[in-house]
């Protein structure tokens, strides 16, 4: 091997790329935020018992799923501004494309964990006089969401690792940071090792408190 | 309610699933409120239905049950089922599966619906909660969770979160069935227990000894009708109708 490796040029510019972090982090939280609220309220309308509702919001959910995220983003930000004349900025627009694909991923994760809640849990609420608001309050909610965290949280780290797709839009990302960073120095290589490396270093604690919150659950299950 | 009015009366209560598998076909049953009544038939015979129905848990196509002289359930004629609340709160049921509410410790279980249901103090709540688990011997299992207990264990706590609310009447759906053969005594101890303190509970159970035992009264069931009703000694010792004898054979069979 000829190559000679020289990182000092990329150590001499981590600020753009923790600038890039930030924004990267941001999105993941803004697209998290969405996703979670979103994803529930998606997942009570999935199961409803009227077709006017389910079938809409269906089509949403698989639309988000059965595409490429990538396309998704291309998109939001080519298409929307054309079609309904409205442009919100490459940040915000980065963030609706990941939140709404989080959101569709997220309503099957929590629509999968409350139809999972057995029928005779709720009929011991009604045995105990519970109503129906109740029940699920108290009986269908704290084990449905227990049960999807696991999933929650692997879309979570997943939409984290997407958003990398949104520098090709232009958003100044850790992924935008790192491209800019290697054209400048000749050094593609080193510079998207330590991208990789700053991606890798937030994304393992979180899937380790998965994997965590995966075994506890499985020891808690019966 | 006067002491000779009946505790439970169903009259021609019919039940179907889908209008298409008829699972009780016209059912009548007065029950007194000293009685602890066994149910006993064939599997797909109604039994469980029954107890669903009376829990409030089932809509019913045709019939009524009262409950202390009151009307309970009352089936509209329209496929609707009117259900009354209230009396239903005086009613408790213990499953065959345990259904404790997993992500809630053992006095999280008993206390849930006192507070919630009754508005009940969480102290107060509390203290009675540990007295009776002090009474089952699960005191020191009080902050376990569910998954930590054995199906005995399990079993009696549920018997326990339904006591909290005080009922006038207790529904046992083969409590014991699926819990592994050692744990069974542990369970109908507690059932009982009950017993001797003129609890009125309506039990349906595979178990021919704890029937013997525990029944003032057994009411064999088969195709959704009954068959048989009396003391123990006659429905399991000397049955009159061939279907219940040709049932309590072969039950016994199976046993020995």
């Amino acid at each position: 091997m000829n190559y000679s490796f020289d990182f000092a040029s990329v150590f001499r510019n981590f600020g753009p790329l923790w600038d890039g972090l930030l924004v990267t982090v941001e999105l993941t939280i803004a697209a998290n935020a969405i996703g979670l609220t979103l994803g529930f309220g998606l997942a009570l309308l999935v199961m409803s018992r009227f077709a006017v509702i389910r079938l809409p919001v269906t089509l949403f959910i698989e639309f988000f799923r059965c595409t490429p995220a990538i396309i998704q983003i291309v998109w939001f930000f080519y298409c929307v501004p054309m079609l309904f004349n409205v442009f919100l900025g490459s940040v915000t627009m980065g963030i609706l494309a990941l939140g709404l694909n989080l959101a569709a991923f997220n309503a099957e994760a929590y629509r999968a964990s409350i139809q999972a809640v057995p029928r005779e849990q709720l009929d011991a609420g009604v045995a105990l006089g519970l109503n129906p608001f109740q029940r699920i309050l108290y009986i269908v909610l704290p084990t449905a969401v227990r049960n999807s965290m696991p999933v929650l949280l692997t879309n979570g780290i997943g939409i984290f690792q997407q958003s990398a797709l949104v520098a090709i839009v232009a958003v100044q990302d850790l992924m935008y940071q790192g491209k800019t960073l290697a054209t400048q120095t000749y050094r593609p290589i080193e510079t998207f090792t330590i991208v990789a490396l700053f991606y890798f270093a937030v994304s393992f604690p979180v899937s380790q408190v998965v994997g965590y919150l995966e075994r506890r659950r499985e020891a808690l299950a019966s | 309610m006067s002491d000779t009015a009946p505790l439970v009366k169903i009259e021609g209560l019919h039940k179907s699933y889908g209008g298409v598998v008829k699972v009780l076909q016209g059912l009548d049953i007065e029950m007194k409120a000293g009685d602890r009544v066994v149910v006993i038939g064939p599997s797909g015979g109604g039994k469980s239905t029954l107890l669903r129905v009376l829990m409030g848990l089932e809509q019913i196509d045709r019939g009524s049950v009262g409950f202390g002289g009151k009307p309970y359930i009352c089936a509209n004629g329209n496929g609707k089922t009117t259900i009354d609340a209230k009396v239903r709160r005086s009613i408790g049921m213990v499953f065959q599966h345990y259904t404790l509410f997993p992500h809630l410790d053992v006095i999280g279980n008993l206390i849930l619906a006192p507070m919630k249901v009754r508005g009940e103090k969480k102290a107060e709540a509390e203290a009675r909660a540990m007295a009776l688990l002090t009474r089952f011997g699960l005191a020191q299992k009080a902050k376990a969770y569910p998954a930590q207990l054995s199906g005995g264990q399990k079993q009696r706590v549920a018997i326990a979160r339904a006591l909290m609310l005080d009922p006038k009447l207790m529904l046992f759906d083969e409590v014991t069935s699926a819990l592994d053969p050692e744990l069974v005594a542990e369970v109908e101890q507690v059932i009982l227990q009950l017993a001797q303190q003129q609890m009125p509970m309506v039990i349906v159970t595979h178990d021919m000894w704890f029937a013997k035992n525990i029944a003032s009264r057994v009411i064999f069931c088969a195709g959704g009708v009954v068959v048989e009703d009396g003391p123990p000694e006659q429905v399991l010792g000397s049955p009159k109708e061939e279907r219940t004898r040709e049932f309590i054979e072969r039950v016994f069979h199976i046993k020995h």
